[in-house]
């Protein structure tokens, strides 16, 4: 039987540090509660872990001074083989030890999931957009209105902080190509009618000293301030100090801050495997603490809270829920939405970059990864994204629903002159233009259903249990929106003066931005803890209502996290 | 003999064969002219590519079976799958070149023209196949089978396009002990110029939020 005055290991638990839990914790931190956080994967650029890919290091870490810039950016040195291999790099969703294979998820659909382990989760290679959600897609549909979400919004932006993206040649280009077709300027953050706009991004503003020569570039990287070297997604490196990154991913924005407060520990390499709960005699069931295991050593340990925050992902939360035996919610895993994400590029010549620009390329590896973007509220956004050869060659020619393009090619009159795969000597031929492609992202405004979901294998385990399962097919209004957003993609890039255009039909299983898995209002109340397990909280994309409308839900989960670290602290702990 | 040569020599002959035959059928080395180097026309199977898929699907899967989590290697039956697939689409009648009829023996798939190949792997990801008669674990689940030709394809282009080939002498040891030899060949294909610490490409900011007192203003 739960002792209600039994001692606990702490006031609060989270589990997971990315985009959510890093925020959860840190917001906890500061109102004075003793918060220790779980986290699965590494932790990069502490001094507690020297070698974290390679040998296990220490336990804990609750010291700001522990963190060092050294480490991490001998560890983030950009090179996107050694970064973003999924099986094998320092960006997976793995244990730390990189001799180990990742953790296993069943597809049996074509994509692939890009989530992280380690502290700051996927955040460490996220684009760092920030945007807010449309109001379209909250008022009258979630459970809180978008102005209940606006003054949690603005804390969080001036938290990471977040900035309008510089132009370089590649915004330049997407600017022309936008305001050719028609779009307007909307100088906003809270987006109600469609226009184009520079991406509101969590990347420090460029350094004031980049175009002064007489700093090395060198010089400039070691200092504050982004230096456009393009690495976004690889591992930006730039800056002075772990908490000076450039790219504020929370490993080096919330996290630090957390551990300022004095009241936050986070133990990487600890995978929760359960969560523990009792009965309490007033409460009902309620959450008391965690099982987890050490990555490294596979130890079992057990830790107890008087709350526990889950921030572990829009698979992993549910998964959890599930291994943990916990009431059963038809809506636990349910209700999956990823933006059903699209990619759309242009091969521009030589000739007509300089009369446009005067400049003979696209410079796609220069500036934010993504810094310029269309947003149509009720359809979804298109966004300018440019990233390193290896990572472009697959997302633009080797990732498609559609097939191989010479196998299938595009039905006559549609605005692109490749639908699919490309392979073999066209391939080649292409990949010599990547200099003067511009390549830019769909997300679109997914559509919440039921059949959409995480699911738990019921015969295959990994270490931490039964593996899950992902099943996702886009409704029919999806694929619409997505088709007339690759529409106007295509024309932008055609009045940018692209003279071909290649639709990938990105696989609709390739997740990017998964949501809505434990739905606000299905599976928590408005305040994000649990209907039926009191005292469990929930701080991922997995409690949004839906797919927000298409913009990154990062900013909107770390806005809703200190809104939950508010709520939890009035209604626990005043 | 150094690491790579190592974990080359594990892989079997028949598996090494299937994979080089998927690579090059993907990126195909070009013809060398008067406007492309030699360097500039390596193709993937010059990368040294299929080893490196090889090596991801041998590193790819770990489950429990039994009582303790178990390595599953993928890239012998994934060779098994692409060569069950040629098979079947030889039997079909569908191929647009006669296979060499010497390699046939020992590998359907590499015995195939390059444009056969590409129909063979369009061909399991359409599962137009009987998946009984594919090899485990894709037996009887063409879900599994279609991510899988997918893969194939992606993964091959990243780890072609990436630095992954210029690991050179390390390329196949464990992530963290591989060195860069040289500036990696696909890169000066592409003409990217490496990793570097910044670039002076700043043209101006079309807005800026400005903070005050807890609110922003656009300017």
């Amino acid at each position: 039987m739960y002792d209600a005055d039994a001692m606990f290991d702490a006031d609060v638990i989270v589990i997971g540090s990315g985009g959510g839990g890093a925020v959860a914790a840190k917001e906890l931190g500061e109102a004075g509660l003793k918060v220790l956080v779980l986290e699965a994967g590494p932790w990069y650029g502490n001094k507690q872990w020297a070698n974290p890919n390679s040998e296990r290091g220490g336990e804990w870490s609750s010291d700001y001074k522990d963190l060092d810039v050294g480490i991490y950016k001998k560890i983030f040195n950009a090179y996107e083989n050694n970064m973003n291999d999924l099986v094998s790099g320092v960006f997976r969703f793995g244990p730390a030890d990189r001799r180990r294979t990742p953790w296993h998820r069943v597809m049996r659909q074509k994509g692939e999931i890009w989530q992280l382990s380690g502290v700051g989760g996927t955040t460490q290679l996220y684009w760092s957009q920030s945007p807010r959600a449309f109001p379209l897609a909250v008022d009258n549909i979630w459970p809180i209105s978008y102005r209940e979400l606006v003054p949690y919004y603005e804390k969080a932006e001036a938290t990471l902080p977040v900035q309008f993206a510089p132009t370089t040649p590649k915004e330049e280009l997407f600017y022309y190509g936008a305001k050719k077709a028609g779009w307007p300027l909307i100088p906003t953050l809270n987006v109600t009618t469609p226009g184009y706009r520079p991406n509101p991004n969590a990347i420090l503003p460029t350094n004031e000293h980049l175009m002064d020569q007489s700093y090395s570039l060198e010089q400039l990287s070691n200092m504050e301030g982004c230096t456009l070297k393009g690495n976004c997604v690889n591992g930006c490196t730039t800056g002075s100090s772990v908490d000076k990154i450039a790219k504020r991913s929370t490993l080096v924005s919330y996290v630090p801050l957390a551990l300022k407060t004095g009241n936050v520990a986070i133990r990487p390499n600890s995978f929760v495997i359960k969560l523990l709960t009792a009965q309490d005699p007033k409460e009902g069931l309620r959450a008391t603490g965690v099982q987890f295991r050490d990555t490294w050593t596979g130890e079992i340990g057990e830790l107890t809270a008087r709350t526990v925050v889950m921030a572990a992902g829009c698979i992993e939360s549910p998964r959890l829920w599930l291994n943990s035996g916990l009431p059963y919610n038809e809506w636990v895993g349910r209700g999956l939405t990823n933006h059903c994400f699209d990619w759309v590029a242009g091969v521009f010549d030589e000739k007509d970059l300089m009369s446009i620009m005067g400049l003979p390329a696209v410079y796609p590896y220069v500036g934010h990864t993504s810094g310029a973007r269309v947003d149509i509220p009720g359809t979804g956004i298109f966004q300018v994204s440019c990233l390193s050869p290896g990572l472009m060659s697959f997302l633009t020619y080797g990732f498609s629903e559609a097939g191989y393009d010479a196998l299938n090619p595009p039905e006559p009159g549609a605005p692109w002159d490749i639908h699919g795969r490309v392979v073999g000597p066209q391939l080649k031929e292409l990949m010599m233009n990547y200099s003067r492609t511009m390549s830019i992202l769909i997300l679109t405004d997914d559509e919440t259903l039921y059949r959409n979901r995480v699911q738990i294998d019921p015969l295959l385990k990994d270490e931490n249990g039964p593996i899950p399962i992902m099943h996702y097919t886009p409704s029919p209004k999806t694929l619409k929106r997505r088709d007339q957003l690759a529409r106007y993609a295509s024309e932008t890039l055609k009045q940018a003066g692209a003279r071909k255009i290649i639709r990938s039909d990105t696989p609709f299983g390739s997740m990017i931005h998964l949501e809505s898995t434990m739905r606000m209002g299905y599976v928590t109340d408005t305040n994000c803890e649990a209907y039926q397990v009191r005292r469990l909280f929930i701080a991922d994309n997995s409690v949004h209502f839906n797919g927000i409308g298409g913009p990154n839900p990062t900013l909107t989960t770390q806005a809703l996290a200190t809104r939950t670290a508010e709520k939890i602290v009035t209604k626990y702990f005043s | 003999m150094h690491p790579s040569a190592i974990y080359a020599a594990t892989v079997d002959s028949h598996t090494f064969a299937t994979f080089r035959a998927l690579v090059e059928a993907i990126i195909p080395d070009s013809p060398v002219s008067a406007t492309y180097s030699p360097e500039l026309t390596a193709g993937a199977a010059d990368l040294c590519i299929h080893e490196y898929m090889i090596w991801e699907l041998d590193h790819s899967l770990s489950l429990v079976l039994g009582f303790g989590l178990t390595d599953i290697p993928l890239s012998c039956s994934t060779a098994g799958l692409l060569n069950v697939g040629a098979v079947h689409l030889a039997a079909s009648r569908q191929l647009q070149h006669p296979p060499n009829p010497l390699l046939w023996e020992s590998g359907p798939f590499s015995a195939m023209s390059r444009n056969d190949r590409i129909s063979v792997l369009a061909m399991l990801e359409q599962g137009n196949i009987d998946p009984g008669v594919l090899p485990p674990p894709y037996r009887n689940d063409l879900g599994f089978t279609r991510y899988m030709i997918d893969f194939l394809n992606r993964q091959t282009m990243f780890g072609n396009y990436s630095e992954w080939s210029a690991y050179g002498t390390t390329r196949l040891r464990t992530p963290t002990e591989r060195r860069l030899e040289y500036f990696p060949v696909s890169w000066k294909q592409a003409e990217y110029p490496g990793v570097v610490p910044g670039y002076r490409a700043l043209l101006g900011y079309m807005l800026t939020i400005e903070r005050k007192g807890g609110e922003s203003t656009i300017v």
